[in-house]
C-alpha cells in the first residue's frame, strides 16, 4: 500500500515538477514567428504597413506575396473593413487611403502573376518586379469638378446617404479620394474604394435628419451645399429619407 | 499481475516508487505538453518575427518612408520590432538583405532609411555645446 502511495506521490512531484519547468525555469519564448500568428492591433498594423508600402511603390505582385502570408485573410473585404475602422478611430489618414487603394486594387480581379504559396518565405529581392499594377488614379494637378448631383429615393437603403463617385479624366473610378463632409457642429471625413463592391470610385456618408451638410473633395475646391436628407414618397403614403447622388470627374 | 507490481517486486526500498512516479509523471507532462496540447503560436509581437519576415517589415517601413518621409511614424513602427535604437533594425536588415541579394531599390531604401536615422541624436548621447 505504501509503495502505491509512494509511487503516487513521486507522480505527482513529476507532474508538477514538469509543470513548473515548462511554464517558470524554461518558460517558451516565441521566436521565429510568421506574421500570421501577429496579435489583432500587430496584425492590423503590419497590413497597414504592407499597404502603405504597396502605395509608395505600386508593386501589387508584392503586396499579394505579403498578404498570402495571411492564409486567413479575406483581403479586399478586411482591407476595407480595417481601412474604416482606422478612419473611425481617428488613425493616420495616411494608411486608411493606402488600405483602401490597396482593397481597391485587390478587387479588381486576379492579376496574371499567380498568388505565391504561403509556406515560401518572402524574400523581397526575388520577387518579380513588374511594371506597376495599373490601376486608375487622378491625374495630378487636374481639378475635379462636379458633374451631377442627382436626389435618390431608393427605400433598400437603411439611412439617408451622400453617395459619391469619383472619376478621372478618362472615365475610370478613383479610389483613395478623400472626401470632406462639413456640418454645422462637426466635420468628418471619408474615402473612396472602402466598399469595392459598390465601385472602386464609390464612398458614402450617412446623413442624419434635419442636418444640413457641404461636402468637398480634399483635392477640389469646390464645396457642394445644401445637402440634407430629403423627403421621398413610399409606397403607402409613408414617406421616407432620401439620399444624395454626386458625381466628380477629373477635368481633361 | 500488472506491470507496476512487477516493478514493485523488484524495488527493494520507498524511494524506488517515488522515483519511478516521478519520471512517469514528468513523462506524461511532456508529453502532454507536446502531444495533446502543444504550443499554439498566437498573439505574437514583431519583436518575435522570423529573421526574414523581420526584414521585409524594416523594408516595408523604408518603402513607406521613401514615399511620405515621415520620420516619426517610421521610428513608431521600427520601435514595434524591440527595444533596440531604430537604426540597428535597419542595419540588421540591410545586412540580411546583402546576405540574399536583395534587389539594389531595396538597398538603396533601406539605406535612405539607415542614414536619416543616424542623423537623429541618439539617446543619452552628448549634444553639441
Amino acid at each position: 500500500m505504501s509503495r502505491w502511495l509512494f509511487l503516487i506521490l513521486g507522480f505527482g512531484i513529476g507532474l508538477a515538477g514538469g509543470l513548473y519547468f515548462a511554464w517558470l525555469v524554461s518558460p517558451v519564448e516565441y521566436v521565429e514567428t510568421a506574421p500570421d500568428s501577429l496579435r489583432a492591433d500587430f496584425r492590423a498594423d503590419y497590413l497597414g504597413l504592407i499597404a502603405s508600402a504597396y502605395v509608395s511603390g505600386g508593386d501589387l505582385v508584392r503586396a499579394r506575396t505579403r498578404l498570402a502570408l495571411f492564409p486567413d485573410l479575406d483581403t479586399a473585404t478586411e482591407l476595407a473593413a480595417l481601412a474604416q475602422q482606422r478612419l473611425a478611430a481617428g488613425l493616420a489618414d495616411t494608411e486608411a487611403s493606402a488600405l483602401s487603394q490597396l482593397a481597391s486594387a485587390l478587387s479588381q480581379g486576379p492579376i496574371r502573376t499567380p498568388v505565391p504559396t504561403v509556406s515560401v518565405s518572402p524574400t523581397p529581392s526575388k520577387t518579380p518586379r513588374p511594371s506597376p499594377t495599373r490601376r486608375p488614379t487622378a491625374t495630378p494637378g487636374a481639378a475635379f469638378l462636379l458633374t451631377s448631383r442627382e436626389r435618390i429615393c431608393d427605400p433598400l437603403l437603411s439611412q439617408p446617404l451622400i453617395q459619391v463617385v469619383v472619376l478621372n479624366a478618362a472615365q475610370g473610378s478613383v479610389p483613395g479620394q478623400e472626401v470632406i463632409v462639413v456640418w454645422d457642429t462637426g466635420q468628418d471625413h471619408f474615402f473612396t474604394g472602402l466598399k469595392p463592391e459598390l465601385g472602386l470610385g464609390y464612398g458614402d456618408f450617412a446623413m442624419t435628419e434635419g442636418v444640413t451638410y457641404t461636402l468637398q473633395l480634399a483635392d477640389s475646391l469646390q464645396p457642394v451645399t445644401n445637402l440634407a436628407a430629403h423627403e421621398c414618397e413610399g409606397q403607402g403614403d409613408e414617406p421616407y429619407l432620401g439620399s444624395w447622388l454626386l458625381q466628380f470627374e477629373q477635368s481633361p | 499481475m500488472g506491470p507496476g507490481s512487477y516493478v514493485f517486486e523488484r524495488m527493494q526500498n520507498k524511494l524506488a516508487p517515488l522515483i519511478f512516479g516521478l519520471v512517469f509523471g514528468a513523462l506524461i507532462a511532456v508529453a502532454y505538453g507536446w502531444l495533446v496540447r502543444p504550443v499554439e503560436y498566437i498573439d505574437t509581437s514583431p519583436d518575435s518575427l522570423r529573421v526574414d519576415f523581420r526584414t521585409d517589415y524594416v523594408l516595408m517601413v523604408a518603402e513607406s518612408f521613401a514615399s511620405d518621409q515621415d520620420l516619426t511614424l517610421a521610428q513608431v513602427r521600427l520601435a514595434a520590432l524591440g527595444p533596440q535604437a531604430p537604426d540597428e533594425y535597419v542595419t540588421q536588415a540591410i545586412d540580411y538583405a546583402l546576405e540574399h541579394s536583395f534587389s539594389g531599390a531595396d538597398l538603396e531604401r533601406l539605406n535612405a532609411l539607415a542614414i536619416v536615422l543616424r542623423t537623429l541624436p541618439q539617446p543619452g548621447g552628448i549634444g553639441p555645446p
